[in-house]
Parts: structure tokens; C-alpha cells; sequence
């Protein structure tokens, strides 16, 4: 009882010293002329919508490019010429991801202050393909490289892979931009950007017919492609499709830059 | 000769490629090797040949995972090259000094690779020659050169980085080359001094102690491979961890070791390796395995050593890259492909005694009758009774058109009328059923590969049964091995696919997957997991591996 006592009368005097501090609060806040107080409320409302609106802000504006495309279509040679403007000694199969953030090779001698690309270099064989699925959340643009030279050997299984990419959800739902790039075009054998676009819509269309009619317990694909009844284009698309050119080993990559210059603003 | 010594980056990146052996590789051994080999989890093996029309070499590589990078000597096959392992340590061991992740041209390895080739053809000369050194006064000297070894190897880094600081200056390189070569053909045995003396002082003692044969035993042990000398390095080092006392080893295990060894690993590898075999993963895939996953992870750095950290990342990741096909698996696509060529599309279900071919050809039969593909059914199984009854009964039930030609005729024959038939009808796809057999039935095998050649089927489908433990890799192979070899036509059709049967009685033992997948590279197309029509299914990579890991 006296234990509870004692502690009922300490309580009351932290009371009165809690009340004592409050009104002095209260009376040094009158002293203030309200303007001030107001500013101070709008300055500090203005700082956190600020600070939140930059969280929001960077989180949409990813700078990855992901760079993919069967085994051999020479994803790591453009990926050094977009760095380091050079193949080096030449490529073999990559058996990892490369990857780095760099300011393109060609803006290197621009003074100004460039906002540095996220590139990643995903690998072609068949067994390394989820690792795409990591990177695939973060791209704001993926490159699909196909071989121009060995086209029409590889013209399946390159549209199968990339009616993989623009079925995928993480790539539907955030409408990344695909650019299909046909790669070694200063082989006089290779084939015109125009004839890879056409033969690759065909075989999507094919692909269509056959994975829709897979039962729904096997289906991998989230999305269904282009529009029923009509024949595929790659203008169906819930995300943008482009074609362009280039050539890995003589450092033809000017379409490359343009493109992921188009979404990454420097 | 060697052929090419490439150091690449896991990226795919050549950093390094000898000019001078600059001889144009016939074919892309390189490409292949990746593809082949290191990408399917084959790297614990020792070496991987390569055949092209014109060509056939031999690669042989080692990793260095820390830095990511992989070092490939190619040389011609008929050529026993025995240095190519000590050479290969060697340049890993000198370029990783040297290897800076931003840096990507390394011209000056040029001279250092030069004399570390020849250091090692010296060495393997001398091999030869020591060859009748008697084996007993080996052992006695053993211990002392490892002594030797041990105190020069601390004492050579130091050394080799001032000399290369020397020769990258490139006009001193004619006068040292022919200094150090024209001494070799006289005197073998001071050649290999060189190395020896090159590390410190160590070499006079040596001679003064034990006279003159033993410089032969010291090459004996020096030449045997890397890795025996790695191994013995580090028995050596541990006892004196032992007496560092107990502070010191518990701060270690608690800041985690700098780099995995191969000892570091060995007890958790065999826990994993026990665990898969619980699976029913045959022990030799299993051993395999645990190898490829050790070589991905000897010299990384880490910090706890734990059994978790297998689990979790190395063998995980090796287990998806090995079930998940490398080729598309989409039949229906094929299907139509061929229905564009006006051909109908064959398919052969392969594989030994009662694992249920004919149920599961019924199977898929009915699967692909859902989808609108007119099917038929050629009964080639003309050896056990009863069998083209079976067929003929599920053919009336699934109401599918059936082509039987009765017993004792040539199972070949009777599946080519058949294609012929479905071409006739327009039947979109043939499905063959063949007479299990065992592997070892060499009559049998003979026929199955009369069929497989005569008929060209689209696609060969071995059926095995999931409850297979150990035997799965004797079937598989085997069944490979006898189709290749008792062919006609030299480019053999092989499996393409596996349809695994009895999926619903084995509970988690789904090692059989694994094995079978490991061993023929093909992937498995369908499982079949119960009695009726509908139990048909594709296989689910994620919760396979899972289930393998749990």
C-alpha cells in the first residue's frame, strides 16, 4: 500500500512538470507570429512531398537495357562496343551475365554530364534463360539480338525465345520496349531487317496457333500476343516493337545508342 | 603442340590468346566445349574432345572462380601432351597477379606465357627421362622437396613480379630467350634448376643434402599434377592452423575463411551428395554433380563455409540449368511443321520391359487428340503376345485408327507401312510402339535400330520409369550407346526426349529424373503420373529441384 502511495505521488509531480512544460510550449508558440508558424508548416510539407516525389519518380525511371537473344547472335561483342567502343580479342559463349553501368563509349568525349546506362549482357543457351527473369523487372528497354548472317537456320528458335520475352507479364504489364536488332550486317550475306521483321512475324503467328491450343495446365505464358483473327504484326503489340541494324564487330551500334538513348534520357 | 591457350572471362570476354601458337582452330572447340560441356555441369571432368571435319583436339581447363575466369588449352589429340595441366595451373596462377577486372588487353602476358611454356615442356622432358628413377629412395626425399617447395613458393611471388616488370621491357627479349634455351638440350637436368633457382636460394642446399639423384625425385613430385601438389600444400598448412590455438581458429570461423579450398568442402559436398542419393539420384550422377558444383566454387570467397550455402545457391542453380531443356519442348509446333511439309509426324516410344509404353503412347495419344491432331497408332511391337492387342484396345476406346500387321514380322517394316498408311490417310501424327527391351539384348537392339535408321522418326522418346535408382544411367547409356553403335549411317539418331512413367508412386525420390536427363542431355517431354488417359503432365522444373534439395 505505502509502495503505491509513494508511487501516486511521484506520478502527480511528473504531472505538473509536464503540464508546466506544455504551457510554456504553448505560450512561446502564441509569442510567434502565426505567419511564421505557416511557413514553417508549408516548408516542411513541401520537403516530404519532394523527397516522395523523387522516390516515385527514380523507381519508374529504371536505366537497365537488357541485352539477349539466342547463343551466338553477339550479345557480348555489342555489349564492349557500347562500353569500351572495341571487341577486344574477340567473344566466346558467356556462361554469365555481364554486366555494368557505364556512360556509353561514344559520349565519353562529350564534357557534360551524361546519366551513366545500366547494360546487362544476359546469355543465349537455352539452360541460362531464367536468368533473363531477374533483370527482366528492372529493364527500361530490352535489345533482342538475332543473327542476320545464319538467319534463316535459327529463325524458330529465335521466334520462339523472344515470343517468350513479349509474353512474358513483367514485360506486358510495364510495356518495356523491345528493339529487335539484326546483328553482323556488314556480311554481304546478310539478311534485310525488313525480311527478318516478316519471317519472325510469320513464325509468331505460327507459334500463336500452337501455344494457345496447349491446355491451360501447361501454359507458361502469361499474355496472349496481337489481335485473334488477324495475321500477327509486330505492331499488335501491347509494347513497342522496333527493328534496326547494326554490326557488332565493325562497331555499327549508332541505332543501338539511339535506342536506348530514346528511353534512358542522358 | 598446343593449339591455343585462351583466358577468358565467365562473360564470354577473351582476355588473353596466344599469337604465337596463332594456328586458325578448325571448327569453334571453344563455343562447343561451353556449350557442351561446362554449361551442363560436366566441368568436374578431366577433358573434352572435340571432333570436326578435319580436326580433332583435345581441351582441358581450369577455373578460377574468385575472379571468374577460365583458362582452355587446345591441343591436337594424337599429341599426349603432358604439361598441359602443369602449364595451365601455371598461367592461371601468374595471370590472376596480373588481372584487373577493368583492364581488358594483356599484351605483356605474351612474354611471361612463353616462358612459362617452356619451363613446362622442360619439365615434362624431364619427366620422361626420370621415368627409371627406382621408387623406393621417392619416397624418403618426398617429404624434404615439399619442405623446399613450401619455403620457395613463399619466397617466389616477389621474384616473379620483378621479373616480369623486366621483361615487359620488349628489347631485352631476344638476348634472355636464347640465354635460358640454348641451355636446355645440353644439360636437361640443369634446365630444370632454373625454375628452381629462379624461387630462391633453396637449390644449393638441396644438392649439398642429397647429391645428385635428387633432383630427378624433386621433378617426380613436381611433375606430378597441380592438383596432388595443391592437395599436399594444404595437409601441410593445417596442422600449423591447429597450433595457431584457439583464439585464432575461433576468430576464423567466425570472420569466415578468405578462400573456399577444396578440404572446406569436402564434408558439406558429401552431405549434399548423400542427400541426393536419398533421392534416388544414381551415385555416379551424383558424384558427377558434386564435383561440377565444387569446381564452380574452389577459390571463391566467402564468408561462412556451411552446408546451407551449397543448398541454396551453387547446386540450386547448377540443378535448373541441367532439367531445364535446351531445346524447345513444344511438340505441337513440331506437329505443325511437319503438317506443313505433308508429312505426318513420327514418333518412337523406346525403352526397356513393362515401364509402360504402350499406356503411356495411349496417353499422349489422347493429349493430342484434345488439341484437334488426327493421330494413329502403328503396333511394331511384334515380339511379346499380346501386345498388339493392348494397342488394338485402346485404340477402340480412344477411337483412333490402328496399324497392326500381326506377330513375327520385322518391327521396321511394319512401322515404314505405317508412316506410308498415315501419309495415305493424312494422319498428322504416327505414334510407333516398340517391344521393351533390355539393354544388353543385342538381337533386340539391333532391330530398334533398323527401325530408328529405315524410318527416320521425328522424334525417339524413351520411356523410363521413375522408380529406377541406379539402373538408370545403365539404360540410358546403354541404350544410346547400342543405337550408335549398331547403326548404319554414320550421323545416329539418338533419344531426343524422355517420358517419365510411374511419376505418382515415388513420392519425393524424384532423382530418376534427374539422372536420366544428366545422362542423355535430352530433356524429359512428358510425365506420366497414373492410370488414367488424362494423367499426363509436363515436368516442373522449380519444384523438382526443390523437392531434390529438401
Amino acid at each position: 500500500m505505502e509502495g503505491t502511495e509513494e508511487w501516486k505521488t511521484q506520478l502527480e509531480a511528473w504531472k505538473n512538470q509536464l503540464e508546466k512544460w506544455l504551457n510554456q510550449g504553448i505560450e512561446y508558440s502564441q509569442q510567434i507570429p502565426p505567419i511564421q508558424l505557416y511557413a514553417a508548416i508549408t516548408i516542411l510539407l513541401f520537403t516530404t512531398l519532394l523527397l516522395l516525389l523523387i522516390r516515385v519518380f527514380k523507381r519508374v525511371k529504371s536505366s537497365t537495357i537488357v541485352l539477349t537473344g539466342l547463343s551466338g547472335s553477339g550479345k557480348t561483342v555489342i555489349f564492349y562496343q557500347l562500353r569500351d567502343g572495341s571487341s577486344h580479342e574477340g567473344t566466346v559463349t558467356s556462361m554469365e551475365p555481364n554486366e555494368d553501368t557505364f556512360v556509353l563509349h561514344s559520349e565519353t568525349a562529350k564534357r557534360a554530364k551524361i546519366k551513366p546506362v545500366h547494360l546487362v549482357d544476359v546469355p543465349g543457351h537455352a539452360r541460362l534463360r531464367p536468368k533473363l527473369d531477374e533483370f527482366l523487372p528492372q529493364a527500361a528497354g530490352i535489345v533482342f539480338v538475332v543473327d542476320a548472317v545464319e538467319f534463316l537456320l535459327n529463325c524458330r528458335a529465335a521466334s520462339e525465345y523472344l515470343y517468350d520475352i513479349l509474353t512474358k507479364a513483367s514485360v506486358v504489364k510495364k510495356k518495356i520496349p523491345v528493339l529487335i536488332l539484326c546483328n553482323k550486317t556488314d556480311k554481304v550475306t546478310a539478311h534485310s531487317k525488313e525480311f527478318i521483321r516478316k519471317q519472325m512475324e510469320k513464325e509468331i503467328d505460327k507459334l500463336r496457333a500452337s501455344r494457345s491450343a496447349i491446355s491451360e495446365a501447361d501454359i507458361a505464358n502469361d499474355f496472349t500476343l496481337g489481335v485473334a483473327g488477324e495475321a500477327f504484326s509486330f505492331s499488335h503489340c501491347y509494347n513497342k516493337v522496333t527493328v534496326a541494324e547494326a554490326s557488332g564487330l565493325t562497331g555499327e551500334i549508332s541505332q543501338v545508342e539511339q535506342f536506348i538513348r530514346e528511353y534512358i534520357k542522358p | 603442340m598446343l593449339e591455343q591457350l585462351l583466358i577468358f572471362t565467365r562473360g564470354g570476354l577473351i582476355l588473353w590468346a596466344c599469337k604465337e601458337l596463332g594456328n586458325a582452330l578448325k571448327g569453334s572447340p571453344i563455343d562447343t566445349l561451353i556449350r557442351s560441356c561446362l554449361l551442363e555441369e560436366r566441368s568436374g571432368a578431366e577433358l573434352y574432345n572435340y571432333d570436326a571435319p578435319g580436326a580433332a583436339y583435345t581441351l582441358k581447363w581450369t577455373f578460377h572462380n574468385d575472379l571468374g575466369l577460365v583458362f582452355v588449352a587446345v591441343f591436337q589429340r594424337i599429341l599426349h601432351l603432358l604439361y598441359v595441366d602443369e602449364l595451365l595451373a601455371m598461367v592461371k596462377r601468374e595471370f590472376s597477379e596480373i588481372y584487373d577486372p577493368k583492364r581488358t588487353l594483356y599484351t605483356n602476358f605474351d612474354e611471361t606465357f612463353r616462358q612459362l611454356k617452356k619451363e613446362a615442356e622442360a619439365r615434362a622432358e624431364d619427366l620422361k627421362k626420370s621415368k627409371q628413377v627406382d621408387a623406393s629412395s621417392r619416397a624418403g626425399a618426398f617429404d624434404l622437396n615439399k619442405l623446399q617447395k613450401l619455403r620457395a613458393k613463399g619466397a617466389k611471388k616477389p621474384e616473379t613480379v620483378v621479373s616480369k616488370v623486366s621483361k615487359a621491357e620488349p628489347k631485352k627479349k631476344p638476348t634472355k630467350k636464347n640465354t635460358v634455351w640454348d641451355d636446355t638440350p645440353r644439360q636437361a637436368k640443369l634446365d630444370y634448376t632454373d625454375p628452381v633457382g629462379e624461387n630462391g636460394d633453396n637449390i644449393e642446399v638441396v644438392a649439398a643434402d642429397h647429391g645428385e639423384s635428387m633432383m630427378d625425385k624433386e621433378e617426380v613430385f613436381s611433375s606430378d599434377s597441380e592438383a596432388e601438389e595443391a592437395e599436399e600444400v594444404g595437409k601441410d598448412s593445417k596442422p600449423e592452423t591447429k597450433k595457431k590455438g584457439w583464439f585464432s581458429s575461433m576468430f576464423q570461423s567466425i570472420a569466415g575463411k578468405a578462400n573456399l579450398e577444396k578440404s572446406d568442402l569436402e564434408p558439406a559436398l558429401k552431405a549434399l551428395k548423400d542427400r541426393l542419393m536419398t533421392k534416388n539420384v544414381a551415385e555416379e550422377i551424383a558424384e558427377k554433380l558434386c564435383e561440377s558444383v565444387a569446381a564452380s566454387l574452389e577459390g571463391k570467397e566467402v564468408g561462412f563455409v556451411h552446408e546451407d550455402f551449397f543448398d541454396s545457391t551453387a547446386m540450386e542453380e547448377a540443378l535448373v540449368r541441367i532439367l531445364t531443356p535446351r531445346r524447345s519442348i513444344d511438340i505441337l509446333r513440331d506437329v505443325h511443321a511437319a503438317k506443313e511439309q505433308r508429312k505426318p509426324y513420327v514418333v518412337v516410344f523406346v525403352g526397356v520391359n513393362g515401364v509402360g509404353k504402350s499406356t503411356n503412347l495411349a496417353k499422349v495419344a489422347y493429349w493430342l487428340q484434345q488439341h484437334n491432331i488426327s493421330v494413329m497408332m502403328a503396333a511394331c511391337d511384334t515380339f511379346r503376345s499380346g501386345a498388339v492387342e493392348q494397342l488394338r484396345t485402346h485404340a477402340r476406346r480412344l477411337q483412333i485408327p490402328i496399324f497392326e500387321k500381326g506377330y513375327e514380322k520385322d518391327p521396321a517394316i511394319v512401322a515404314k507401312e505405317a508412316i506410308q498408311e498415315a501419309t495415305r490417310n493424312v494422319s498428322e501424327v504416327v505414334l510407333v510402339d516398340t517391344a521393351g527391351r533390355m539393354q544388353d539384348n543385342e538381337p533386340l537392339m539391333r532391330a530398334l535400330s533398323k527401325l530408328i535408321y529405315l524410318n527416320k522418326p521425328d522424334l525417339v522418346l524413351f520411356v523410363g520409369e521413375a522408380l529406377v535408382g541406379n539402373d538408370a544411367v545403365d539404360q540410358l547409356s546403354k541404350f544410346e550407346q547400342k543405337l550408335a553403335d549398331l547403326s548404319a549411317s554414320p550421323n545416329t539418331r539418338l533419344i531426343d526426349g524422355i517420358l517419365l512413367t510411374k511419376f505418382d508412386t515415388i513420392d519425393d525420390k524424384v532423382g530418376a529424373a534427374l539422372s536420366m536427363v544428366y545422362i542423355s542431355g535430352a530433356p524429359v517431354m512428358f510425365v506420366g503420373c497414373g492410370q488414367s488417359y488424362t494423367d499426363l503432365k509436363k515436368l516442373n522444373v522449380k519444384s523438382i529441384v526443390k523437392t531434390l534439395l529438401k
